[in-house]
């Protein structure tokens, strides 16, 4: 009993851990039940691993004799190239007119500029959100149910698929800026439009035009792809092509597209790099 | 006649947070120069941005020139604010604009929204802004951005923005806090000069009691947001100077 209490040191014991009480237990909880998740999931679907192992073996063979060589002849030709530039067309187009209608609507739905943070604000974020929830491909489904077969769904959907994409980035620029220049506006008598013009609008144009440049390329991106629902552009080819096993020629379209991205994101690289560096 | 009277003015951030001015009550005549002192925390740009109505204060009453201040609102409101001049102690320019359209924007309450829209300033204001630059001193940077002058000289930017709006009432918030000594004396010089000149009143926050005591002929000291010394500036002593800063080490 006594070497108990001995043992005591002079000092009072001081209790401290790493592991608070309901901090740990719910940090370490998620982390648990996103492993429990995982294993779960792995086991429900099934997944063949040996599959997934011979699939690069497969790969190959398949490219081999299917896919090769690829029919360059066939994109080569002037009805193809029409369609490559209805393409970039749509998605000037697109990417414009999202643009356009991104600039009000990331304004109105910034939570520090918008004219009323009841009405305006919650409206503006519903339409952006509204936009962006829903897929570029469902757009083209849907503009191509409601208007037909053509070129204008196309561009309706990549203007829906861009307003949802550069309203959110516009408005979250606009949060980040500086109030300083705003309240030296507002303290002058300006009203809410020259605010914009000149509190706001000169803090976020050079984040605005990296902005349209990276629309852009993301709407050239979904462009190749919206013809596949018959919303005009290179898609229609593919699915054309797909749906007649013409796999030589499926080959030089896929090729085609993933040329003409490839020099898209080069040049909308460069571009950006160009605007950032004039702040 | 007093250009600014303020009567028992309180102010707070929001409906349950601490009332950061508690019933101020003073009043600034068509000739002063006037100081509002006190340690940080103390409520200075609270008051003054209430004038204007960058804040809006929860009571009280403020009137400029019998016009009641704090009911006003939309166009009522712009108009009440293009009379009254703001400097900011971060000098609030637009940092990639010229100085030129950082000037003219002091216009901006007299201007339509298409002029803005293509910044088509009347010639007359042009004529005024090169003036007022001259007498800055900075004609020479006209066309600079503003991003590239020194603190002094984009604070003399703030002055001549906003004396370009002919304001019945100057109000400078910690106009050289941002400063180096030097450069704050000259600062508050030129500012006194013009304002003197143009017979602009000023209200001025300011934590340099010394530059308080040069340039302004009245004093309020502020301690938590309750008025400790109204006077003119001979009567300001330094037991009152420790009073009111007591309890700036909290």
């Amino acid at each position: 009993m006594n070497r108990a209490l001995d043992r005591q040191p002079a000092t009072p014991q001081r209790e401290w851990s790493r592991f608070k009480f309901p901090g740990s237990l719910i940090k370490y909880g998620i982390w648990l039940s996103i492993l429990v998740f995982l294993a779960y999931t792995v086991k429900y679907l099934d997944i063949p691993l040996d599959r997934l192992l011979g699939m690069f073996g497969r790969l190959g063979s398949t490219l081999a004799n299917r896919y090769y060589p690829p029919d360059i002849e066939y994109i080569m030709d002037l009805d193809y190239l029409e369609y490559v530039v209805e393409t970039i067309q749509m998605a000037y187009l697109g990417a414009l007119f999202g643009l356009l209608a991104s600039i009000p609507l990331g304004w109105f739905g910034s939570y520090n500029m918008t004219p009323s943070r009841l009405y305006v604000f919650p409206i503006a974020r519903l339409i952006s959100m509204g936009c962006r929830s829903v897929h570029e491909m469902i757009w083209a489904i849907l503009f191509v149910t409601i208007i037909g077969f053509g070129m204008l769904p196309g561009v309706l959907a990549l203007t829906f698929f861009c307003t949802g994409f550069a309203a959110k980035l516009f408005a979250e620029e606009i949060e980040a800026i500086d109030m300083g220049p705003v309240d030296a506006m507002r303290a002058s008598g300006a009203n809410l439009f020259q605010i914009m013009l000149f509190g706001v609008f000169p803090q976020v144009r050079v984040a605005f035009t990296g902005i349209a440049i990276y629309t852009w390329d993301v709407a050239f991106r979904a462009a190749t792809v919206v013809g596949f629902f018959g919303a005009g552009g290179m898609g229609w080819y593919l699915k054309r092509n797909i749906l007649q096993i013409e796999t030589e020629r499926v080959a030089a379209i896929l090729l085609s597209i993933i040329f003409l991205v490839l020099i898209s994101e080069v040049l909308s690289a460069w571009a950006r790099a160009r605007v950032m560096k004039m702040k | 006649m007093a250009v600014l009277e303020v009567r028992d003015l309180c102010a707070r951030y929001s409906a349950s947070g601490p009332e950061v001015l508690k019933g101020i009550s003073f009043s600034v005549e068509a000739d002063d120069f006037f100081a509002v002192i006190g340690p940080s925390g103390s409520g200075k740009s609270t008051l003054i941005r209430c004038i204007n109505r960058l804040v809006n204060p929860s009571g009280g009453e403020i009137l400029f020139y019998d016009r009641e201040v704090t009911k006003l609102r939309g166009r009522q409101l712009r108009l009440l604010r293009r009379d009254i001049g703001m400097i900011f102690q971060e000098f609030n320019l637009i940092d990639r604009m010229s100085v030129m359209d950082n000037v003219l924007s002091g216009r901006l309450g007299y201007t339509g929204n298409l002029r803005t829209l293509f910044r088509a300033f009347p010639r007359d204001d042009i004529q005024h802004a090169l003036n007022l630059l001259d007498q800055v001193g900075l004609l020479e940077f006209v066309d600079k951005r503003a991003d590239e002058l020194s603190g002094g000289q984009r604070q003399r930017v703030g002055i001549a923005r906003a004396l370009m709006q002919n304001p019945k009432l100057l109000l400078l918030d910690e106009p050289t806090s941002a400063l180096d000594p030097k450069i704050s004396r000259e600062v508050m010089s030129l500012i006194k000069r013009m304002t003197t000149e143009l017979k602009v009143p000023c209200l001025c926050n300011i934590h340099d009691v010394t530059l308080a005591l040069e340039f302004c002929n009245k004093i309020i000291g502020l301690q938590d947001g309750k008025k400790m010394f109204d006077g003119p500036a001979e009567e300001m002593d330094q037991s009152m100077l420790d009073k009111i800063y007591e309890m700036e080490v909290l």
